[in-house]
């Protein structure tokens, strides 16, 4: 078993040993590239491609871009998973070499958190928020594409890196000294900075837009206490981003500033302080596992409610705990690194703050509970991944608890105890929640539903691949097994838990390639949605048609209640969203733009020689940006004027005229 | 400098029109920006008086720290007042608590940094 299991994956994903595999991946990778091309020329899409896609300013499109890339991304995070598991499978295995080993687990927690959740996350806000508050688009929709480029930018840079130059090897974390260049010579970890950096400005400017979007784009009548839940975390979260990104920024800024300008920063031989890096990180990185995690509270307040045909319980109660939270989570952490050895006063204060957090997830656990109690419940895909999110939820945030008590700490800290925490809370907590969340609004993307029983097939593997990868980790932290181990000898009890856990991840990816076979299959055997509100919604989302049209609503409704569609489809007042022909006005829309495609280019441009310290490339880059921003704020010509005419032409095809 | 798009005009029915008058600044196109561009120069040269400052080791270490945090402060005046609206009649009242927020944020980040580095000595 396991030497097919190894010798499989070799075929598969040859593991780099030397040069030439990279040149081979080179080659391989250009073909892939020059296929896609002439494919493009000889379809004669270029002129679509750029009009419905790469110019586009629509939140709509915007959200599916964002999906397809954070899709991709999982494929690619899951790969370098799956080569993670693969090495340790057994004692003294060597599937990998060491050096590559770490460059694999680099990427694999780099991609998955920064190029994997967080677009995942923005990617249903842009697809859902607007909708359910009742906007015809974002408050700044060409910022919200320069959020895309620029997001693109930087998954672009951390993926060529290992074959154009060498990937970056310090960890997710990239603490300092090991970032440093007396430690990592070499562009990888340039990469790694550049790449964070400038994704990271995206980030800020989604969370700029996704706040004033939330604040002042609600429908008539819907005030903050009558808003969905969904918008609430999409508020919440904005806000934990616009305050936790800029120390990361700094962070990054000032390794690179080490790096390429010989600072020091971070180096204690010039009265640096390498702790500092890591406090600044940590600044950003807790804020940041609750930017993961709110938004799936968000969906499932959102995914309950509908598939348990009952208000949602205790709505203050879920927006008072969320506001907690994220309160609470500013003030913790320094609990990734107590051992510091800053002494009991900081460390108590930060284990103590720690707990709390326990204590309004609680509350909202219970909530979720008790509005599925008593409730007509209905197993669909969303609603399965959510019922498992709870029992799964509550375990990783248990784990959590014991890690904040500090002596335990001392004893766990970076061992497979943490891996598993963390991977028990963002797999089972951001990732089944945002799952739930693409199974649940993707008729409202693309018109037609994903087959639930493929979908459950999906679940069904990987919930089982989930807990048997993961908990078999806890015992082996417990048992010492530290984290960013690329191998350990045998005789120490490790080798099951190890096997167990890595046959577990191979079930998570089958999990994986159902969902893709569910997604294509259920592409050419199309169960188009009609009516658009195929699971018998609540919030205003589903009372348009599946996809939405371009300008979202014809008629901005008017809001009197929480549920408003609910509310509309219970009082008869559902042709309060169709428009009589009488009464159409003009709709503006903001017009697409090639401005934020080339400023994500002339930020690409820059990067690359920032990270190989070709200066003058950068400079180049830098005047691209300034020029690009100039013409961007001298385009008069921002908005389009939609006809009444072809509102009702196309608000009538969907048959919504008011009789 | 239009903005993306003018969220002033549209009415929301919320009765909160004239915190909206405060978010979205009426800019005044026809005027030559001469004091955001002189902000951007002092900005300019603050920071290069603050690197320096540094560089070149003009002052001993308790008064460097002290002159560059004043630099700071003035700098983030300067940022407040011509970039973001700060000086605006209608909505500063607005904009106090979330001003207030960000200042506690941003102090307390900085404040709890350095309470917990006083403690190196444990590490190194
Ligand atoms: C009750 C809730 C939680 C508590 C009490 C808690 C506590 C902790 C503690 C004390 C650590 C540091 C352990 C160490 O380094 O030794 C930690 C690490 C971590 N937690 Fe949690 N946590 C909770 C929820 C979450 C959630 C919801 C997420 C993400 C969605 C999360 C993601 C992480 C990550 C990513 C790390 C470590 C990353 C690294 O070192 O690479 N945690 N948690
Ligand atoms: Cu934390």
């Amino acid at each position: 078993m396991k030497a097919w299991a190894i010798h499989l994956m070799k075929l598969l994903f040859p593991p780099r040993v030397l040069l030439p595999d990279i040149i081979g991946i080179d080659i391989g990778l250009t073909i892939a590239a020059l296929a896609l091309l002439v494919y493009l020329t000889k379809t004669h899409r270029w002129g679509w491609l750029w009009r419905e896609w790469l110019t586009t300013v629509d939140h709509k499109r915007i959200g599916i871009m964002y999906l397809i890339a954070a899709l991709i991304m999982l494929f690619r995070g899951g790969v370098d998973a799956l080569m993670i598991r693969t090495q340790l499978i057994g004692p003294h295995e060597h599937f990998m070499g060491i050096q590559q080993y770490d460059e694999v687990f680099t990427t694999h927690g780099t991609v998955m958190i920064f190029f994997m959740a967080m677009p995942l996350v923005i990617a249903l806000f842009n697809v859902a928020v607007p909708l359910m508050i009742g906007a015809r688009d974002v408050a700044f929709p060409r910022l919200n594409a320069i959020s895309f480029w620029l997001f693109a930018v930087g998954a672009i840079l951390l993926n060529v890196s290992f074959s154009i130059g060498g990937s970056p090897d310090a960890g997710w974390t990239s603490y300092a000294p090991y970032s440093e260049l007396a430690f990592d010579p070499g562009v990888g970890e340039n990469y790694f900075l550049l790449s964070l950096q400038v994704a990271g400005i995206g980030t800020i400017a989604t969370a700029v837009n996704f706040l004033v979007t939330v604040l002042r784009l609600r429908a008539p009548g819907m005030s903050l206490s009558k808003m969905p839940v969904f918008a609430w975390s999409a508020l919440i979260t904005s806000s934990l981003i616009l305050f936790a990104f800029p120390p990361l920024t700094v962070a990054m800024g000032l390794t690179m500033l080490d790096r390429l300008f010989h600072a020091s920063f971070f180096t204690v031989s010039h009265q640096g302080m390498p702790m500092m890096y890591v406090n600044l990180f940590w600044i950003f990185g807790h804020p940041e596992v609750y930017i993961l995690i709110m938004p799936a509270f968000g969906i499932f307040s959102e995914v309950v409610p509908t598939f348990s045909r009952k208000a949602l319980f205790g709505y203050d109660a879920m927006v008072v705990s969320l506001l907690a939270i994220s309160f609470l989570s500013y003030g913790v952490w320094v609990h990734h690194f107590f051992e510091m050895g800053a002494g009991p006063t900081v460390n108590v204060f930060f284990g103590l703050s720690t707990m709390l957090i326990a204590i309004p997830t609680g509350v909202k656990m219970f909530n979720w509970i008790f509005t599925m109690w008593g409730g007509r419940i209905r197993l669909t895909v969303p609603m399965l991944w959510q019922l498992s999110f709870i029992p799964t939820f509550v375990v990783g945030g248990a784990t959590g608890v014991m890690l904040a008590v500090v002596p335990g700490d001392y004893q766990y800290h970076n061992t497979y105890f943490l891996i598993a925490h963390f991977h028990n809370v963002i797999v089972g907590g951001t990732v089944f929640g945002l799952l739930s969340g693409m199974y649940y609004w993707w008729s409202k993307m693309f018109g037609w539903q994903l087959n639930q029983r493929q979908g459950t097939w999906a679940f069904a593997f990987f919930f089982a691949g989930f807990w048997l990868t993961f908990m078999p980790q806890y015992f082996l932290g417990f048992m010492g097994m530290v984290r960013r181990m690329g191998t350990y000898p045998a005789g120490l009890g490790w080798t099951a838990f190890n096997f167990w856990s890595t046959i577990g991840s191979y079930l998570m990816a089958i999990g994986f390639l159902i969902m893709v076979y569910n997604i294509v299959w259920s592409r050419m055997h199309p169960n188009w949605d009609t009516t658009g509100d195929p699971w018998d919604g609540r919030t205003l989302e589903w009372s348009l048609p599946s996809p939405a049209p371009i300008y979202n609503f014809a008629r901005i409704p008017v809001v009197h209640e929480r549920d408003a569609w609910w509310e509309m489809k219970l009082q008869d007042r559902t042709d309060e969203v169709k428009i009589s022909v009488d009464s159409v006005e003009p709709i503006h829309l903001p017009k697409n733009s090639p401005m934020p495609i080339i400023l994500g280019l002339a930020f690409l441009v820059g990067s690359i020689g920032m990270v190989f310290s070709w200066f003058w490339l950068a400079i180049l880059g830098a005047l691209g940006i300034v020029a690009d921003l100039a013409y961007g704020s001298f385009a008069d010509q921002t908005e389009i004027t939609l006809d009444p005419h072809y509102i009702i032409e196309t608000e009538s095809a969907l048959g919504r005229l008011q009789s | 400098m239009q903005m993306e798009r003018d969220i002033s005009h549209v009415p929301t029915g919320r009765g909160d029109e004239v915190e909206i008058h405060g978010l979205a600044p009426h800019l005044h196109m026809t005027r030559f920006p001469t004091q955001q561009i002189i902000g951007y120069l002092v900005s300019l040269l603050l920071t290069l008086f603050a690197f320096a400052l540094v560089a070149y080791h003009w002052l001993p270490l308790n008064l460097l720290v002290i002159v560059v945090v004043c630099l700071a402060f003035v700098q983030g005046a300067i940022q407040l007042g011509i970039y973001m609206h700060l000086r605006e009649g209608r909505g500063t009242l607005w904009h106090l608590p979330v001003l207030g927020l960000a200042g506690f944020v941003g102090l307390g980040i900085v404040g709890f940094s350095i309470w917990i580095m006083l403690f190196k000595s444990g590490v190194s």
